[in-house]
């Protein structure tokens, strides 16, 4: 897949060329931009947490616009942009196809990307990325509020552009020869969170023009000062962003397809039971967003049928689990960078399944509501699970990106240091949560349990940093100078692979 | 299957440079931009906060009155084929749809015939479309019990605040067909807002500062609620020249005036404004202005930025 750099071309040749490798370098060298900044945003928060009262971060209204657009980045503008890389990259490779479906529509989708970023980027607002009512109603300021509010907006057009061509490229567009079944699962993964973004966003876009309109005074559907409802937001928000995690999991799911059965030597266990998995996960993934508001006051049937429908995911994502164990058993496994990265993935993603049960349980959830245990608990699935799986994968495309290897070494410290930073940062909020912090707090009392836990977690987030950097080193040093890589097989394991150097560009 | 034909050309160091330094680009000029304009980006209220306020505005007793008496006569009339309705006379004849021009304060009375075939209500708002926010004194009849034909009624009108205000017909529908004409309300400042008798020579300086709470919740003259000199009240005698210094230490745009209610921020009393909420003092700028205290009563000195009065910018300005 070097294929974009086969002849020298200009820069503005690759920005404005719609072939889906171009538009998949894009998506990835934007998707790192936004990581990094976000990152950076991170370990701001967490060192203004490392001692209770005033560290580094001026007043709470300062940090809460942090943390807003640390959580808008790098759900929005990392995870979701660097799946999109991926897709790009591999479906249409994998369903042998010449390029998306819809080329100028998946260029469009990309273009869209940076100006939403760049608006929520610019206005920094202040309401966390749920933007609850009433507060983002009357009390954030403009015209960061709603700059954010247009920004999200044009995320979710971008994403359902991005949906609408994923499907029809795996479902009209691949070879006939090729049956649904056999579509290798990295691709099925991107058709089933595809379907789910399609049925989901919709919900927050409507929510989103609501909000907007409130905010103007035209309309009061959130706002109780008109005699609206702020807990309806609650359920559109969620009646899409529940889903929308399964969105992102998914694909980082399809990536560890990917590199488990390439780096253990074996063909995957179960194709039909990954296929199986995925489809069952999009459909419960709608039967559980309620989850996130137990707290609300709902009715004990409503939370009871909430709570199963929860739990229902856990069978799916338990026969992902087991088919990557499979999988590996008796394997020759190698733990090059990318292998390192997706068994560590799973080990976290289990980790943070255990401690979704829990959350799930809702009488067991308002012990655990609104405190750190939720916000170590998602941080597990987006850094330890969604994050390590693409950041795998990313090792794993790189040779065939830019032709060149990275340097093995300095990945498998990245891997290292990552993940010892999140079991320290992540599991350490959990008990803190379990302590009483509450979350989304700029400052909290020198109890010395809750200072120790913190120190712990912004020392491990610290650690995650450094890790960070070694990665950026060793991305664009080796990028430009790495050693070239055999892109027939850089990774050394014998055997076949998807050939995606052989995609043609028709630069060349 | 795993042979190339063509040649595979590399990253050059050069290429990997100049993507750098896009994004590095990208990323020093929004941060110039941001950092920029860090206070404009939190500087304004939603819109709904404002609305809110103006809400009471309506509940509100009409402004002072300047006793300045006036008398509209307007009759319904419509159009033969009946598509057409209007005040007086049709449209391109003399008469039709008269704009009456007034200032605020004056009274307007309305003696209101209906000479049309149909029935009619009258009533002025000052919405610029539909028949919503009908001023509860200057409804004749409504929509559900309207004027027959060759009845008439009589009421009237004293605008509170500048502005253009419509006096239509209430029957839904017939705004739209033409029954619509325009009351142009002139500026406060130039109807006698209460005056003193004589000036007193006596002349004074006061000076307050704008600040904010570091959670931007809370905004106040000179210092924040609970502390000491917290929006500071202020004594004079009617007549007195006084002198007003601001200056804006806060992060967001302010402005300064005096007015006889705290929610009605846009009726500014004796020229006394200091910037306007359209063209606001930004952070460290200051300003000053010198007026005459007018007729004896309580008053408030507020922040005419809309929403800023209600989250505590304003404090008493009582003339003896």
């Amino acid at each position: 897949m070097v294929l974009e750099l086969q002849k020298p071309r200009p820069i503005w040749q690759i920005m404005f060329s719609t072939h889906h490798t171009d538009v998949g370098l894009l998506y990835l060298i934007t998707s790192l931009a936004f990581l990094f900044l976000g990152g950076a945003l991170a370990l701001a928060i967490r060192a203004e947490l490392f001692y209770p009262g005033t560290q580094i971060i001026a007043d709470s209204m300062t940090f809460n616009r942090m943390f807003t657009v640390h959580g808008t980045t790098l759900i929005f503008l990392f995870i979701l942009p660097f799946a999109s890389a991926v897709g790009n990259y591999f479906v249409p490779i994998m369903v042998r196809y010449k390029d998306m479906a819809y080329p100028k529509l998946n260029a469009i989708a990309f273009w869209m990307i940076p100006p939403a970023g760049a608006l929520i980027w610019l206005g920094f607002a202040d309401f966390t990325w749920y933007a609850n009512p009433p507060y983002s109603i009357i009390s954030a300021p403009g015209p960061a509020a709603d700059m954010w509010i247009f920004g999200l907006k044009i995320l979710g057009i971008s994403s359902v552009l991005g949906a609408i061509n994923f499907i029809v490229t795996i479902l009209k567009c691949k070879h006939p020869d090729m049956s649904i079944g056999q579509v290798p699962l990295l691709a099925w993964s991107f058709l089933t969170s595809s379907l789910i973004v399609l049925v989901a966003i919709p919900t927050f876009a409507a929510a989103l023009l609501m909000l907007l309109t409130d905010r103007l005074g035209v309309s009061g559907f959130f706002n109780p000062a008109m005699g609206g409802d702020p807990i309806a937001y609650a359920h559109l928000f969620w009646f899409t962003f529940h889903p929308e995690v399964y969105v992102l999991v998914i694909p980082a799911i399809g990536m560890m397809y990917e590199i488990i059965p390439r780096f253990s030597r074996k063909p995957i266990y179960s194709h039909s039971s990954g296929i199986f998995a995925f489809v069952l996960l999009s459909m419960v993934s709608f039967s559980s967003w309620a989850h996130h508001m137990y707290a609300t006051g709902m009715s004990f049937t409503e939370k009871t049928v909430f709570m199963i429908g929860t739990l229902a995911a856990v069978p799916a994502s338990a026969m992902h689990v087991f088919n990557f164990i499979a999988t590996m058993w008796n394997g020759r496994i190698k733990f090059a960078t990318p292998m390192m990265w997706a068994v560590g993935g799973i080990a976290l993603f289990f980790s943070a399944g255990a401690g979704g049960v829990v959350n799930a349980a809702m009488p067991l959830d308002f012990q655990t509501h609104d405190s750190y245990w939720v916000v170590g608990h998602f941080h597990l699935f987006v850094m330890g699970t969604i994050a390590f799986g693409s950041i795998g994968f990313l090792y794993y495309m790189f040779p065939y990106v830019t032709g060149r290897m990275y340097n093995e070494k300095m990945g498998q410290v990245h891997f290292v240091l990552s993940f010892i930073g999140a079991i320290l940062t992540f599991f350490t909020q959990h008990v803190l949560g379990l302590y009483g912090m509450p979350r989304r707090v700029y400052d909290y009392p020198p109890i010395p349990e809750w200072i120790t836990m913190n120190q712990i977690a912004s020392i491990g987030a610290m650690i995650i940093g450094v890790s960070m950097f070694i990665f950026l080193i060793n991305m664009i040093y080796s990028s430009a100078k790495g050693k070239i890589a055999d892109t027939d097989d850089p990774f050394n394991l014998g055997g076949k692979y998807y050939f995606p150097y052989e995609a043609k560009n028709p630069h060349h | 299957m795993n042979q190339h034909n063509s040649e595979i050309y590399r990253t050059t160091p050069a290429r990997t440079g100049k993507m750098l330094a896009i994004v590095l680009g990208i990323c020093l000029v929004g941060g110039v931009i941001f950092f920029g304009m860090w206070d404009y980006w939190i500087s304004y209220q939603a819109p709904v906060v404002a609305k809110m306020a103006g809400e009471s505005e309506h509940k509100l007793a009409p402004g002072v009155v300047t006793g300045k008496h006036m008398e509209v006569t307007l009759n319904f009339i419509e159009s033969p084929d009946f598509k057409t309705f209007a005040f007086n006379a049709l449209p391109d004849e003399e008469g039709h749809n008269p704009t009456i021009n007034a200032n605020v304060g004056d009274e307007i009375v309305f003696n209101v015939a209906n000479g049309g075939k149909s029935f009619h209500a009258f009533g002025v708002t000052k919405a610029d479309e539909g028949v919503t926010g009908i001023v509860s004194t200057s409804a004749i009849k409504s929509a559900s019990n309207p004027l027959k034909p060759g009845e008439s009624g009589r009421s009237e009108f004293i605008p509170s605040e500048e502005g253009t205000y419509y006096y239509i017909c209430t029957v839904p529908g017939h705004r739209e067909q033409g029954m619509v004409g325009e009351i142009i309300v002139g500026s406060a400042q130039t109807v006698e807002a209460p005056k003193a008798a004589a000036p007193t020579g006596v002349h004074l300086d006061f000076s307050v500062n704008f600040i904010e709470s570091p959670d931007f919740k809370t905004f106040a003259f000179n210092a924040l609620p609970g502390e000491e000199g917290h929006n500071p009240e202020f004594k004079v005698k009617s007549g007195d020249e006084i002198t007003f210094s601001v200056t804006n230490n806060g992060k967001s745009f302010h402005a300064f005036g005096i007015v006889s209610d705290p929610e009605n921020f846009n009726n500014i009393l004796w020229n006394s404004a200091i910037a306007a909420a359209s063209n606001p003092l930004k952070p460290g700028q200051d300003g000053s202005v010198t007026f005459t205290a007018g007729a004896p009563g309580t008053y408030y000195y507020i922040c005419t930025v809309p929403g800023h009065a209600l989250q505590g910018m304003k404090g008493s300005f009582i003339v003896e």
